[in-house]
């Protein structure tokens, strides 16, 4: 990655720092409020693809984890490994509508990514969710998310600096994201 | 061939990525980083929390309003509900007034702690929890201000929770819910047993009930134990006994309570300035 993309990472960032824990947060519906951080993962590996889209959720994943009260780590490994998911299946997007594309990823990315993250709590040993209130947690991040993923694409497409084109018209380098 | 080179680089880049993730979880559990990442992430909590105060009250109505309106007949009748019980409680206070000018006597001449004998700092919520899969919230009082890690925190019914970390001016306090909260509590027969947490809406769980012990009855008021040792002083009420259940041949009884303290919308709590004893 390149300086300015690192950069605009940053600038990105911040932005999202500030809108999780300062709106969103303040959000709550079914006990449970959207999850951004989360969202820019699964749209980092959309975007970006499996490599390049890993780092980025790795990166999402260590600033968000200084926000939460969960092990230093946790939200790194479950971006990691849902970005580096979401990366593989983005050749599937071919002719479809890529907003609505866009939609579903971050929908069925965000189950995965809630899912998952119980997963790694229960692994570790931390005190997870009754069943009940995970239901309503992967229902309001998903559907938020869902929402969100069209803006955060967007937010990415600037990070990377990539034309606003189909995703699934371009073809992906070697090493990095699509140009 | 360029194919299986690209796979191999990016199955490197996920390993290197896990293992530097479970690094990091391994530091945070274990290593010197630990209090290092601590200190790093109350400092980031004090530096947003003047933006998230001012946020605060423009979004916080926005939430209300959505739970509000999927909640609206629970609400009108939990309305309802409180004002019959703010009646009853009135009137309660006025019979109980002297009562408790008593046992405040008693507890002084017998040099039991009591909550009357320790300070209290206002702090408001300024924001629930990051994380969904946490019960905490964040008030807007700090280290500068007295509050420390392990100080109870009530509101004006009850025990709402405890202190985990304190920034300078910030400090997360972990809601008796959640699930890794448990609370030493006493019944009014004097029944001692442990509340666990279970999560968002749901009751607290009395573990360690003999059914050789006396039945608790619903409605009867549970406080924090505060036997030597306990993590909050003696006489925090923390819930009224919701339900009691016995299986046949079971040697422990499932009992459960409802917080006496509103957890869904605080706003301003009491951060008690009491430490358990070392």
């Amino acid at each position: 990655m390149t300086l300015r993309v690192w950069r605009r990472l940053f600038v990105v960032g911040f932005v999202v720092v500030l809108l999780q824990v300062c709106a969103l947060q303040q959000l709550v519906f079914l006990g449970a409020h959207p999850d951004i951080f989360l969202l820019m993962a699964v749209c980092a590996g959309l975007v970006a693809g499996p490599q390049l889209g890993a780092l980025v959720g790795f990166v999402v994943g260590l600033v968000a984890d200084i926000f939460m009260p969960t092990p230093y780590g946790l939200s790194a490994l479950c971006y990691v490994l849902v970005a580096f998911g979401v990366g593989l299946v983005r050749p599937l997007q071919g002719d479809r509508a890529p907003h609505l594309f866009q939609v579903a990823t971050g929908f069925v990315g965000s189950i995965g990514g809630t899912l998952l993250y119980e997963v790694l709590m229960a692994l570790l040993g931390q005190p997870h969710l009754p069943r009940a209130e995970l239901v309503d947690v992967v229902v309001v991040v998903s559907v938020a998310n869902a929402i969100l993923a069209v803006p955060a694409v967007w937010a990415l497409r600037w990070i990377f600096a990539l034309p606003g084109r189909r995703l699934g018209r371009q073809v992906a380098p070697a090493h990095g994201p699509l140009r | 061939m360029a194919t299986s080179r690209r796979q191999n680089s990016q199955r490197l880049t996920l390993l290197i990525l896990v293992l530097a993730s479970i690094t990091a979880i391994t530091l945070d559990y274990r290593g010197p980083a630990s209090s290092a990442i601590g200190s790093v992430r109350n400092s980031a909590r004090d530096a947003v929390a003047p933006i998230q105060r001012g946020l605060s009250a423009l979004f916080r109505p926005v939430g209300d309003f959505f739970a509000g309106a999927v909640n609206y007949g629970a609400v009108v009748s939990a309305n309802a509900q409180l004002r019959n019980e703010v009646g009853q409680l009135r009137r309660q206070a006025l019979e109980n007034a002297g009562a408790e000018q008593q046992l405040n006597e008693l507890l002084s001449v017998q040099h039991l702690p009591f909550l009357q004998n320790s300070k209290t700092v206002v702090a408001e919520v300024v924001s629930s929890s990051s994380s969904n899969f946490a019960l905490t919230v964040e008030i807007d009082r700090g280290r500068a201000d007295g509050v420390g890690p392990g100080m109870p925190v009530v509101s004006g019914a009850g025990l709402i929770g405890t202190v985990v970390s304190a920034g300078s001016t910030t400090s997360l306090v972990r809601l008796i819910t959640d699930p890794d909260s448990h609370i030493g509590v006493r019944l009014p027969d004097g029944t001692i047993a442990v509340a666990d947490g279970q999560g968002l809406g749901e009751p607290l769980s009395l573990a360690d009930i003999t059914s050789s012990a006396p039945r608790p009855k619903k409605g009867q008021l549970v406080v924090t134990s505060g036997l030597q040792g306990a993590t909050f002083p003696a006489g925090l009420p923390v819930g009224t006994v919701s339900a009691v259940k016995t299986s046949g041949g079971a040697l422990t009884r499932q009992v459960e309570m409802e917080p006496v303290a509103s957890l869904s919308n605080l706003q301003y709590v009491d951060v008690i300035q009491w430490l358990p004893a070392p």
